[in-house]
């Protein structure tokens, strides 16, 4: 007996320190770009500071802060990135109440070209897609429309934020197949005694839909909302492309932030990279930080909903 | 007549068109955003494109883009191999994430702080952040500088390593390795996610079965956790193959980009795009088949 006990207890301890390492290592960048970005740029390598900056600064957080144009790459990130999450939400769980409840025909087929559109890399159909934004003429209507009221044959929606808004309101966004599989998971697991009782009161399935299923699936809208959230606001090559150069979201100003800060401090630093890096991890930080306060509100509600969307 | 008609809609039939009807926004979204470009993408392959005031006018090349990817390119080539080689990380991902997820699972103090951290890989661990990230954080691990990744400065193990005797080539190797794990265990994320879903999905009397029958602890997991995990093991694996061929640092991805966007070959590009995406396609048919074979279904 007493041999087993000391058994589970060091099961136990070897658990958790299998854990702290686990936590260290996933911890170590963030707590690594902490560390940097808060040291004087000089003092970046210096082998006798272990994490605790000697010189605590915040100038590598505000030139990173200029250099990004920092307020109008958050306005721009956070206008897509909570436009396409809250469309997203909306159009995905339409369709995966409807895969989830209904039977039609060729079901299996639709949900098959739901898996596709995961399948296929952005990069396969990015220049048609792009082009489409370019030229939008929703298959020549516009044209239609166009030469019957003098106007232009197509519009252009690159740098306008509708080339993001129409795609999620279409379930057509960034990873969208996926919010649908989500959302019918989430779906098919409640019970239909819920929607049941709905019915035999007389509400229509787009009723029941939004007062009965939809209330009841709040984990799964969170956990959607999440993932369309950032997932938008870590993409790189759709926000560089379809927005050009009438604004920039905050990925896109940290890719080329390198570049940017010579403008602030000076050419040399750019071949430096020792020069640069403080500067660099402040920018990251500066990057991540809305992600982080998003992640600490919704994480209650995101690990509850895991337990929820197993395959069914 | 039509009120009749409607009345004798049967509600089958009524439950069908609503089905399709809630459906019918994706599906628009679907062919304007999808499958019109996926098409559009085939037509360019066989093309040489060129700019014109109203969009871009394409002239027939036949064969030309796919020859010339397949013949000439060497680069193109070459980095397709080296996306296939990259796939070995795919079964390490699975392996670290199984262990990741049960290690978490259960009940103990700290589970929610331990579950915040499993997930932040899937918050903040893509595309450009990475990228900085791992060349900043490397860069004085394989510049020999005086740090090492896991012990920040100030020394750490690099000195270790030199104390002991260790020539450069050996900790350069062992940087590497450290590295690869880093990577390993950003990239890990989501499928920890899935994972964990699929175990709080068995059911815990099946547990008690095993128990009541005498099964040891490894006998679970082996003859119980990892068959009913089987469905999750094939989306995982999907999952990471597909991140593996669409991430920002791949080459081919940056390829394609800068074929398209740089230097403007829109044919060219097109047809790298669907060559590349027809390796995939095989790649995941291969998969697929040699997974399907171990799926155990739930119902069963």
């Amino acid at each position: 007996m007493r041999i087993r006990k000391i058994k589970t207890i060091l099961f136990k301890i070897a658990k958790y320190m299998v854990l702290a390492a686990l936590a260290y290592q996933l911890l170590y960048p963030v707590l690594y770009m902490i560390s940097m970005s808060l040291r004087a740029p000089v003092d970046a390598y210096d082998p006798s500071i272990i994490w605790i900056p000697k010189n605590l600064t915040f100038t590598s957080f505000k030139e990173a802060f200029q250099a990004m144009k920092y307020l109008a790459a958050l306005k721009t990130s956070l206008l897509i990135g909570v436009g396409c999450a809250l469309l997203d939400v909306a159009s995905c769980a339409l369709a995966g109440y409807g895969f989830a409840r209904f039977n039609f025909r060729f079901k299996n087929i639709f949900f098959g070209m739901v898996i596709l559109t995961l399948i296929v890399p952005t990069q396969t159909i990015i220049l048609p897609f792009f082009l489409n934004m370019r030229y939008f003429d929703l298959n020549g209507l516009i044209g239609v429309i166009g030469r019957a009221t003098g106007g232009p044959d197509s519009i252009n929606l690159i740098g306008n934020k509708i080339s993001f808004y129409l795609p999620s309101l279409l379930g057509a966004g960034i990873r969208s197949g996926l919010y649908i599989f989500i959302f019918r998971q989430f779906f098919a697991s409640m019970p239909s005694a819920l929607e049941e009782a709905a019915y035999v009161d007389g509400s229509g399935p787009l009723q029941t839909f939004l007062k009965i299923m939809l209330p009841n699936a709040k984990n799964g809208i969170v956990t959607v909302f999440l993932f369309s959230f950032v997932w938008h606001w870590n993409d790189y090559y759709l926000s560089n492309q379809l927005l050009g150069t009438a604004a920039r979201t905050m990925t896109v100003a940290l890719s080329s932030l390198r570049v940017d800060l010579a403008a602030y401090i000076g050419g040399q630093t750019i071949s430096d990279p020792i020069g640069i890096v403080t500067r660099m991890q402040a920018g990251a930080i500066l990057t991540i930080l809305p992600l982080f306060i998003l992640y600490s509100f919704t994480q209650r509600f995101f690990t509850d909903s895991i337990e929820h969307i197993g395959i069914k | 007549m039509k009120q009749k008609v409607r009345r004798k809609m049967s509600y089958q039939t009524k439950k069908q068109i609503y089905g399709f009807l809630f459906i019918l926004p994706w599906f628009i979204g679907f062919l304007l955003f999808f499958a019109q470009p996926f098409v559009e993408s085939f037509k360019y392959a066989f093309q040489k494109l060129e700019p014109s005031s109203q969009g871009f006018v394409g002239t027939y090349v036949g064969l030309d883009n796919f020859k010339f990817a397949i013949f000439r390119d060497t680069a193109f080539l070459r980095e397709c191999v080296n996306s296939l080689g990259n796939l070995i990380q795919v079964p390490l991902i699975l392996i670290y994430s199984i262990a990741f997820a049960l290690l978490i699972k259960g009940k103990y103090t700290g589970r929610s702080f331990m579950r915040a951290v499993a997930f932040l890989p899937v918050i903040i661990g893509s595309g450009v952040l990475m990228q900085i990230i791992k060349e900043d954080v490397f860069s004085q691990g394989i510049k020999g500088g005086n740090s090492v990744y896991l012990f920040a400065s100030g020394g750490g193990l690099q000195d270790i390593f030199v104390a002991m005797g260790l020539n450069q080539g050996i900790i350069n190797f062992i940087n590497r390795i450290i590295s690869q794990i880093f990577d390993l265990t950003w990239r890990s994320g989501v499928q920890i996610m899935l994972f964990l879903a699929g175990l709080h999905n068995i059911p815990e009397y099946v547990y008690e079965a095993a128990s009541l029958e005498g099964a040891r602890e490894f006998e679970k997991f082996f003859k119980v956790t990892l068959p009913l995990l089987t469905p999750m093991i094939l989306l995982n694996t999907i999952y990471s193959v597909i991140d593996s061929f669409s991430d920002y640092g791949n080459q081919i991805i940056q390829m394609i980009y800068s074929t398209t966007f740089d230097q403007v070959r829109l044919g060219y590009a097109s047809a790298l795009s669907i060559i590349y995406f027809f390796m995939i396609i095989m790649v995941l048919g291969l998969v697929y088949f040699i997974i399907r074979k171990y799926i155990v279904s739930p119902d069963e």
